[in-house]
């Protein structure tokens, strides 16, 4: 009797573990996902692009609510009031000196936002990632010192803008700390690699990332947000009218 | 004796008068060809170099010292101070006009898709003194300045299914490394004689292109047309040092030969033309050697006549050498003369090859204009004559090697 209870106890050792406190790729990148949205925020931020030139540096603010919709506003001299208005469905451009706004489709979302390493295209992702790829807990791994999921997803639809990803999420916040996007044929396109992160009304936000088009040479993108409120309300409705105030 | 076969060659001729008309006018024919065909060349020739000259390099160029190191990352950044040069530029005796310009590649947003194609920021009241504009404006008037209007290719209109009146709204690259957009109307629709500027450019007043791609008052490049006599390689020199002393600044000022895209790409093509019309050249001198040659094999019975009745073998072959020279001298007169005709009026009306070279980027004109050469029609004649004679020679002094009896054998 006391050799079986015993079997028992080292049996349940095994497998409490596992049921208990074991997570999947699904889960990972749900969590991961869902500390990127906000119901609201309004930041201030700036778009540092490096190439052979120079650094050129954009200003912005910004506005989202809830997963899908954002809207950007250039404050910056040389783009002054153009602004990028996503909505669940769509992606639109307003430029002050154009009579109609445009709508970005097709091959004309991978054309890139503003000369930077980052594509309208871009901008899109982060919908609903669970059903739309599929996902492969790979291991762990550390980046930077710090303990990371190491998952790989493989798009399911194509809709997506890359047909394959590679994340390091931090195990303990779940922020993305490093990205490679692939072709389905596996050749790097981009990487993204966060920088700094802050803890703001108790989540932490990835302030500074920096994402390089591996189709161009000696380029880079540092996107940093200065100053951020969550969970405020807004004075924007993510209409077509928000566009042309 | 030599006068007195002279006189029998053209009795000959007269005699077979059939077989001269047929004779003389292969020679004819080939000699009109040669000349037509360098006629089209030399036209060729010269449209290229015009056409390089008024709407891509001028004869003189100035632009950014960097410019066409990073041109194909499009870097409208790298800028001439227009300000600044065209009042240097007023002052040189050597420049006859000049005109700044943008050139820059953009999206035309029409009903949500994007359609590529260049647009040319100009100046266009100078641009009239540099141009033929008014000739090449098909309908419509010519954008003005600090408005928002375009003037587009008639063939692009065509393809896009636009017209006057019609707004567009353009995207580009701008010299911040950014992008905007601006809403353009069409005010007119221009056909120059380049076909691929008539089927992907739109040109724009110069103060809203450097606006509108914040160029801060700078433009892309200057082209300089020179006084006539003036040397383009010097007056890219000279002007090179009155910028230089007066700005402080260097730029990138060459002469349109020196310019290896342009340039380059112009004796390439007259390489290739050259090429085209040496192989059309081959192929005349052959008709020539073989009808002359054809003549005298045909003509075997009547060699042998003559030897029979005495005449000696050199006799035989300075008898045809004569006929053939006689025959080549009006045959190539005639044709020569037929094909100065033609051209002198293919040159007035035009060659017009619109949809042959619809939609290639190539800087021939689409209605080409042959030009006559009178060194190279000179030469035509005197080579035609030279070929036909010297053919008789070969033929002729076979036979004068045959026995009568053999000869008379001939059929």
């Amino acid at each position: 009797m006391k050799y079986k209870i015993i079997v028992i106890l080292i049996f349940l050792s095994l497998i409490i573990p596992i049921t208990v406190f074991s997570i999947t790729g699904e889960e990972i990148i749900r969590k991961a996902d869902a500390i990127q949205a906000f119901d609201t925020s309004e930041a201030y931020g700036e778009i540092r692009v490096k190439d052979r030139f120079g650094v050129k540096v954009s200003t912005f603010k910004s506005w989202t609510r809830g997963k899908y919709e954002s809207l950007l506003e250039f404050t910056s001299l040389a783009e002054r009031g153009q602004k990028i208005l996503r909505t669940e469905d769509e992606l639109y451009l307003f430029y002050p000196d154009a009579e109609e706004l445009i709508r970005m489709q097709g091959s004309m979302l991978r054309q890139s936002m503003l000369g930077s390493d980052i594509s309208y295209e871009d901008m899109t992702g982060g919908k609903d990632r669970v059903s739309q790829y599929d996902i492969v807990l790979e291991g762990e791994e550390k980046v930077n010192g710090i303990d990371c999921y190491v998952l790989t997803m493989t798009a399911r639809v194509r809709t997506v803008p890359y047909p394959k990803e590679k994340v390091w999420i931090d195990k303990e916040t779940f922020i993305v700390w490093k990205a490679e996007y692939y072709t389905k044929s596996g050749r790097l396109l981009k990487e993204m690699e966060t920088l700094r992160v802050e803890e703001i009304g108790g989540r932490m936000i990835a302030m500074e990332s920096r994402i390089s088009d591996k189709m161009k040479t000696d380029t880079e993108t540092i996107m940093v947000i200065n100053n951020i409120k969550i969970n405020i309300p807004l004075s924007v409705d993510f209409s077509l009218d928000d566009l042309s105030w | 004796m030599t006068t007195k076969l002279a006189k029998t060659a053209l009795r000959n001729i007269s005699r077979n008068k059939r077989r001269s008309i047929l004779s003389g006018t292969a020679i004819g024919v080939s000699a009109m060809a040669i000349v037509f065909l360098f006629s089209i060349i030399g036209g060729m020739t010269e449209d290229m170099a015009f056409n390089l000259k008024t709407y891509y390099t001028g004869e003189v160029r100035i632009r950014n010292i960097d410019y066409d190191k990073y041109e194909r990352y499009n870097p409208l950044h790298l800028t001439v101070d227009w300000e600044s040069v065209k009042d240097l530029l007023v002052d040189i005796e050597d420049i006859d006009k000049f005109v700044p310009r943008i050139s820059f590649p953009a999206n035309l947003y029409i009903e949500g898709s994007n359609f590529g194609a260049m647009g040319v920021g100009a100046n266009f009241s100078l641009e009239a003194g540099f141009q033929d504009l008014d000739g090449s404006l098909k309908s419509g008037r010519l954008p003005e300045k600090g408005k928002n209007e375009m003037i587009m290719g008639a063939v692009l209109a065509r393809d896009l299914k636009l017209n006057i009146g019609d707004k567009v709204t353009v995207m580009s690259t701008t010299a911040a490394r950014g992008t905007n957009a601006i809403t353009l109307k069409i005010v007119g629709l221009f056909s120059f004689p380049v076909g691929a500027l008539n089927s992907k450019y739109f040109w724009l007043p110069l103060d809203r292109a450097q606006y509108f791609l914040r160029m801060n008052g700078g433009v892309q490049e200057v082209l300089i047309k020179v006084k006539e006599g003036v040397d383009p390689k010097k007056a890219a020199a000279s002007i090179s040092s009155v910028i230089t002393n007066n700005t402080g600044k260097t730029l990138d000022i060459r002469s349109w030969e020196e310019l290896s895209t342009s340039y380059g790409l112009m004796k390439m093509a007259d390489m290739i033309y050259n090429f085209i019309a040496m192989f059309f050249f081959l192929l005349g001198s052959t008709v020539i050697i073989n009808t002359t040659m054809m003549v005298i094999f045909e003509r075997m019975r009547e060699i042998g006549t003559l030897g029979a009745m005495g005449m000696h073998g050199k006799e035989l072959v300075r008898l045809f050498f004569f006929e053939g020279t006689f025959i080549s001298m009006i045959g190539a007169a005639v044709g020569v003369a037929t094909g100065i005709a033609i051209t002198l009026y293919v040159g007035k009306v035009g060659l017009d090859f619109t949809d042959a070279i619809s939609g290639m980027d190539f800087e021939v004109s689409s209605i080409l204009y042959p030009k006559l050469s009178i060194g190279k029609t000179i030469f035509v004649y005197f080579y035609s004559v030279i070929i036909a004679a010297g053919a008789t020679l070969i033929p002729s002094k076979k036979a004068a090697k045959i026995e009568p009896v053999e000869a008379l054998r001939y059929v």
